[in-house]
């Protein structure tokens, strides 16, 4: 595989992530825009765009983050205060959000990697940003025991619609954007560090590689993507609260990454959407009988792969594709 | 006389609160092959990591080409010129051959000279060219360390330190791998720093050597002479 070669497997990444969201956003049209399908697929697209950002941090970077979120809740709250109360359209006050789950991100981070925090002490660190951020929005004098209400104002420009459609074909241009963020990282120089780091920190750092830098930016990019999304996430959320900043969902989050394949953008992708569209289903039938019954096959799920394909779904396909080409090679031989 | 690439003095070092070192003094000049060598667990690993700024060092001095590098974070003095082929390789498994050079070639002036060295990796380890598209977890053990050393050549060193480069090879490899530390001295102006097991290989081609035990240099001296050093023979028995 030479250059010419690798320009034509990018593109062919490219060509497909745009086949694919081109596919997604046909979708409507055949559940004939039913509002109930919409907004699941609208939560499930949603996810995708979540889990494909923590691969960043978690499949590229290797760090078990688990306080997505802090930076979806963050982003979205500034978003959605500053369009409720200084009437700034969420256009503007996305980036800023992004902006503000950046900083967060470079202040939790920068210390963090400074002074070597990895595996399990991460993973707990992030768990606890989540629910400190929960206790700080809670106090009277930001958000309080209440839910907070967009104001009712309709239309593109404030990404909030009486149907759900629009909303759902929003989310399918950003999950593209996404993957396609994912993709450039994964192809350039960025993504061989961090991938290195992953794979044996010390043999990077021995190389001269900055880990700490990388880790950051790859949890800062992570972050970004996150806080952007926070306003769509309180939009179909209807009300914003210090519940936003939301634990389980978070640790979900990092647990379809995980099901997904470390690394992988499709495997990211397709965990989500569907383990986010059963969950759903799970919930609106058992859901009153066995709460939680979600999170439990999700639990059930991370422990199978755990045993039989730690590289999760992208793992399977991998393993399904070398049987596929083998009986193929074998087919000719005949 | 030889500029000196690296000056350890008195130096205490280890991880946390466990000391493994105690008191090091070392010096490798400009174009020497120096090697290193003790039983395990003598601190040889940790004096190379201590040079690199990845342990805690209680006391001493590290120079490089006479410059205080202590206080330097360990890509910093990579920069300067001194890279490390890790003991176990280190090899990034899930990326290709071309990629794990890539990621070796982190510096500044290391991706602004990238091709040449790429071309000079190459032409050391035809074999690499060959695979460049494979991933590198599918290498054999003597590939993979060709890899591990080319990735370290890939940041352009002066100074190159070796971590038991022979570990796990077959003999025929072994000896591969001891020519090319020697090219790399005479063909690419390396200095070279080695830690090894094989005891008597390394001492054929070093210039000098320091024998290493519990954290402490206890002799020193010409790599031929130490060879026949008796206490040296009597504790590696060397025939
Ligand atoms: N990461 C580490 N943390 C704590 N102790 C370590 C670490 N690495 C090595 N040691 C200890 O330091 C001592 C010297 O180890 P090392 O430098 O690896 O020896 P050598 O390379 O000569 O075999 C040993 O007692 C070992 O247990
Ligand atoms: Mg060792």
């Amino acid at each position: 595989m030479g250059w010419g070669e690798w320009i034509s497997e990018s593109k062919r990444y490219i060509i497909g992530t745009l086949v694919l969201g081109g596919l997604l956003a046909l979708v409507p049209f055949a559940i004939n825009f039913d509002m109930y399908y919409l907004l699941i697929l609208s939560t499930a697209l949603l996810y995708g765009v979540y889990v494909v950002a923590w691969n960043i941090i978690g499949g590229y970077a290797g760090q078990l983050d688990l306080a997505a979120f802090a930076y979806i809740g963050l982003g979205g709250i500034v978003a959605a205060e500053l369009f409720t109360i200084y009437g700034v359209t969420p256009w503007v006050g996305m980036f800023v959000g992004a902006g503000v789950a950046m900083i967060l991100a470079a202040a939790i981070g920068y210390p963090t990697f400074r002074f070597g925090i990895k595996d399990v002490w991460y993973a707990l660190m992030s768990a606890a940003l989540v629910v400190i951020l929960n206790n700080i929005f809670h106090l009277p004098e930001l958000l309080g025991s209440l839910d907070h209400y967009l104001p009712s104002k309709y239309g593109w420009m404030y990404l909030r619609f009486p149907t759900y459609e629009n909303l759902y074909w929003f989310v399918t241009v950003t999950l593209v954007v996404a993957m396609l963020i994912n993709l450039k990282i994964s192809h350039s120089k960025t993504g061989y560090y961090l991938r290195a780091i992953r794979e044996d920190e010390l043999a990077a750092e021995a190389l001269g590689i900055d880990v700490r830098k990388y880790k950051l930016l790859a949890l800062m990019m992570y972050a970004g993507i996150l806080g952007f999304m926070g306003y769509v996430s309180i939009v179909i959320q209807g009300t914003y609260s210090y519940h936003t900043f939301d634990s389980p969902n978070s640790i979900t989050i990092a647990i379809m990454g995980i099901i997904g394949g470390l690394g992988s953008i499709a495997g990211a992708f397709t965990s989500a959407v569907t383990l986010k569209i059963i969950g759903e289903y799970l919930r609106s039938t058992l859901g009153a009988s066995i709460p939680g019954i979600h999170l439990l096959i999700y639990g059930l799920l991370l422990i199978i792969v755990g045993i039989f394909k730690p590289d999760g779904l992208a793992g399977v396909w991998v393993s399904l594709k070398k049987k596929f080409v083998k009986k193929n090679v074998r087919g000719e031989k005949k | 006389m030889a500029e000196t690439m690296l000056e350890l003095k008195n130096v205490e070092a280890g991880y946390g609160e466990f000391r493994v070192l105690h008191g090091i003094n070392l010096r490798v000049d400009k174009g020497e092959i120096v090697a290193l060598v003790g039983p395990n667990g003598a601190g040889k690993t940790t004096t190379l990591r201590t040079i690199l700024r990845m342990t805690t060092l209680y006391n001493g001095e590290i120079r490089f080409k006479g410059k205080d590098i202590r206080h330097l974070p360990t890509h910093k003095i990579v920069e300067e010129g001194v890279t490390m082929v890790p003991e176990g390789r280190g090899i990034f498994n899930p990326l290709t051959v071309y990629e794990n050079l890539v990621a070796g070639a982190y510096t500044k002036k290391a991706q602004e000279k990238m091709d040449d060295t790429l071309e000079f990796v190459f032409s050391l380890f035809p074999r690499l060219k060959e695979r460049r598209n494979q991933i590198a977890g599918t290498l054999s053990g003597g590939e993979a360390q060709m890899l591990a050393i080319a990735r370290a050549i890939m940041s352009r060193p002066e100074v190159l330190m070796f971590d038991e480069p022979s570990l796990g090879l077959a003999p025929k490899i072994v000896l591969e791998v001891f020519d090319t530390v020697v090219k790399l001295r005479d063909e690419a102006n390396m200095t070279i720093l080695i830690v090894e097991q094989h005891v008597k290989n390394s001492l054929e081609i070093a210039d000098r050597a320091y024998v290493m035990e519990m954290g402490q240099i206890v002799l020193e001296g010409e790599g031929k002479a130490l060879l026949n050093d008796e206490r040296l023979k009597k504790a590696y028995l060397i025939i």
